[in-house]
């Protein structure tokens, strides 16, 4: 069995503990044993993004020292917050820790324990694709799911070809939207702080979602990033649709189970949302 | 006179405007797709053109660092071969020195090639106001000279109007009475450039930017997609430059990898349509170009980001890709920045040289974090950092509202501990049990979407009490 560490998100562990207790199964199914260090709370990118240094400096210590001193990989159940912790907690603490007060010695130190922390850090989709025996055939998709690739797993951990070949070895028929590229609007404290810009993408990207189910049969709409689709499925059920979101996790644990075909609700309706941000 | 023009009109106004307006939705969608699918497909047929990407990064780079001595090395050159230059540090010293030229030579009709620089120190307004004509000789400049507006893109300012608009505002402003204007996109710019043969034909001046200036041989090189600066540079009696200092580039070598960027990462063309090169006044001997060529190198705050945190903005050759991948630019369009520079770059580059307290809402209100234009930027500047970096300052300059800054102070005490974190979360799930979500941050997810409920179990509290008894 292999040791894995389990960075569950502060948004999985409030607003969907379905979602990590579903990747505890995906990932002990495939030979992990799981841990959960419980002292972890949320890797600070909302701070960091929002230009509060000093503060998130002191959530991203948190995370090294919680993570620290063990061994394995650390799976992230959120590319975004996996690209917070790779790419920007070596500097961000070391700069920190100059300006407030402290040595460039301490600095390159805690520079150097982040490092090593980040070195192990990988996306849910990333850690199956790395640490697991691809099947020796992939099996026919029983449903097909539409894919968004969050901006930080797409640009900053590069990770485009993971979740796809994931879902193709569950059964899974993986459609890129149209205009996959495109930025979903949630941000992070974007989606609240700049909302009505927020809600105008969120829309573009469910006119893409309805593209794709009108040109495809799609089951549902996963994401590795559960961001994304709190923000998305909360901009839908304001509009009075139900079209099944699935975090990426629970779509795996599904496919384990046998259980893809039960995914229902209603099919997204064509038409645009339009512009209309006031509602 | 500021140091960058700046539209009166507040963000929200902007953006609600840009929001509503459902031409400039279409129009730029088309155009921004256009010009990003014609980037990648350009550097996917073309795979030398990677290396010369990372020679152009690394040679831009260089220059900026040198701008002094190189600065310095162009003027000579460009003395030598009879040509002046001029220093000048901001948007009046420019228009002063343009207009003395004019006076010395009675310049009554100016035209004009395409030139963000022109734009940033509000050039026309300043000769229109001594009572020149000036003619915008771009089309898309043209289109919006016409109609009293700012560039809605650096590369396609009039990428806010459909051909309706713009037949309609020709018929208004320079259509003869009676004469008929098609809403064909051809014969629209057969309309214009017959238009435009008149100016061609009348001016006494031209004025081009510079796309980038050769120190080695003091040479001005403007790149266009429809030839105009050819007939700008040649016809006209009297020829001025007006430049950026960060256009410097040490050599002709640098400027065969370089000058590929913009033609690649802008259009999606190996090169540029027309190239000109401008080395000096008619010479003796020859029979065509201006009898005086004046250069005009614009500091204009720059100076002030070079040594900085910030200098690899000065190696941004304008090509508008991180325009055309931006999410945020797609829905507001150029103008709902409020500045000439708009998109990532104008993001960073308008608060730069215009100040945090005119342009400060540039980097917390237009940038949703994607990174996509990192990704896209054929210079590699690393604007999402700058943009963060920008947001900082901001913070630390305390032009958030003192209860936001509470508000991130208190979250990052509690969430850099376990019983604080925990503590919250059990906060939040009572706050929402007892309804009082419309406050504080939150209450604008509210505004157009449900909020997810902080569950009655968290996956922290699942996992305690799975694993309580010490069986993991
Ligand atoms: S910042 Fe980069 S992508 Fe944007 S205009 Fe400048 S060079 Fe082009």
């Amino acid at each position: 069995m292999q040791p894995v560490y389990l960075f569950v998100t502060c948004m999985v562990d409030s607003f969907r503990p379905e979602g990590g207790i579903a990747a505890v199964r995906v990932l002990e199914r495939r030979g992990a044993a799981v841990d959960f260090p419980a002292d972890q709370t949320c890797c600070g990118q909302f701070s960091f993004n929002a230009g509060y240094h000093h503060e998130a400096a002191m959530l991203a210590r948190h995370f090294v020292q919680v993570f620290e001193g063990s061994d394995g990989p650390i799976v992230a159940l959120s590319g975004s917050c996996a690209a917070m912790v790779i790419h920007e907690y070596p500097s961000l603490i070391a700069d920190d820790v100059v300006s407030t007060g402290g040595t460039t010695l301490e600095a390159a130190n805690w520079k150097n324990r982040a490092v090593l922390v980040g070195n192990r850090v990988v996306e849910l989709s990333q850690w199956i694709m790395r640490f697991t025996e691809e099947p020796s055939e992939i099996p026919n998709p029983v449903i097909s799911s539409a894919l968004h690739q969050g901006c930080h797993m797409r640009h900053l951990l590069k990770a485009n070809v993971e979740p796809e070949a994931v879902l193709r070895q569950c059964g899974i028929n993986p459609v890129a939207l149209e205009d996959a590229d495109q930025c979903c609007g949630f941000g992070g404290t974007y989606s609240i702080t700049e909302w009505k810009v927020s809600t105008a993408l969120a829309d573009s990207k469910w006119d893409s979602v309805k593209q794709s189910a009108q040109d495809h049969q799609i089951a549902c709409l996963t994401s590795a990033d559960l961001g994304c689709l709190l923000h998305l499925d909360g901009r839908q059920s304001r509009l009075g649709e139900m079209f099944p979101v699935m975090y990426l996790a629970e779509l795996i644990d599904r496919a384990d189970q046998g259980t893809l075909m039960e995914i229902r609700g209603r099919s997204v309706k064509g038409g645009s949302h339009g512009r209309d941000t006031s509602r | 006179m500021e140091h960058l023009p700046q539209d009166p009109r507040p963000w929200p106004v902007r953006r609600d405007t840009a929001l509503q307006d459902t031409v400039l939705q279409t129009t730029l969608t088309h155009v921004t797709h256009r010009l990003n699918n014609a980037r990648i497909a350009a550097y996917r047929h073309y795979p030398s053109g990677e290396a010369a990407r990372i020679r152009a990064i690394a040679r831009k780079r260089e220059a900026i660092q040198d701008w002094s001595v190189l600065l310095d090395r162009a003027e000579e050159e460009i003395t030598a071969h009879g040509g002046h230059v001029k220093r000048a540090a901001t948007p009046e010293a420019v228009g002063a020195y343009v207009l003395e030229i004019a006076r010395q030579h009675s310049v009554k009709r100016v035209i004009k090639s395409k030139s963000m620089v022109t734009e940033e120190v509000q050039l026309n307004a300043q000769l229109e106001a001594a009572g020149l004509d000036v003619r915008e000789t771009d089309l898309g400049e043209y289109i919006i000279q016409l109609a009293h507006e700012k560039p809605s893109h650096i590369l396609a300012p009039a990428a806010h109007k459909n051909r309706q608009q713009i037949q309609r505002l020709f018929v208004d402003t320079v259509a003869d009475a009676g004469e008929e204007v098609s809403e064909d996109i051809q014969e629209l710019t057969r309309f214009a450039r017959n238009k435009l043969r008149q100016d061609f034909l009348s001016a006494d001046m031209g004025i081009t930017g510079g796309n980038f200036l050769v120190a080695e041989t003091g040479t001005v090189v403007v790149i266009t997609n429809e030839g105009n600066a050819d007939m700008v540079t040649t016809m006209p009696r009297v020829l001025v430059s007006i430049i950026g200092i960060e256009k410097i580039v040490q050599d002709w070598d640098a400027l065969e990898d370089i000058i590929q960027q913009p033609a690649l990462s802008g259009v999606g063309q190996r090169l540029s349509s027309y190239t000109t090169i401008i080395s000096g006044p008619r010479a003796r001997e020859s029979w065509e170009g201006p009898d005086e060529w004046h250069v005009v190198l614009l500091d204009n705050g720059r100076r002030k980001i070079h040594g900085g945190p910030y200098q690899d903005v000065l190696s941004c050759i304008r090509c508008g890709a991180c325009l055309n991948v931006c999410p945020v630019f797609q829905q507001v369009g150029g103008h709902g920045y409020g500045s000439v520079y708009s998109g990532p770059i104008g993001t960073v580059l308008s608060p730069l040289l215009g100040g945090m307290d005119a342009f400060g809402e540039l980097p917390s209100h237009l940038c949703t974090m994607c990174y996509a234009c990192q990704e896209a930027c054929p210079m590699d500047i690393p604007l999402p950092h700058e943009i963060i970096s920008l947001r900082e300052t901001a913070v630390s300059e305390r032009r958030e509202p003192a209860a936001v800054r509470t508000q991130y102070r208190l979250w990052g005490q509690a969430w850099s501990t376990a019983t604080g974190y925990r503590r919250s979360v059990t906060a939040a799930r009572l706050a929402q049990r007892l309804a009082i979500r419309r406050v504080g941050l939150a209450a604008g997810w509210l505004h157009t979407r449900t909020m997810p409920f902080v569950s009655s179990v968290t996956f922290l509290e699942d996992w305690a009490k799975k694993h309580r008894r010490g069986s993991s």
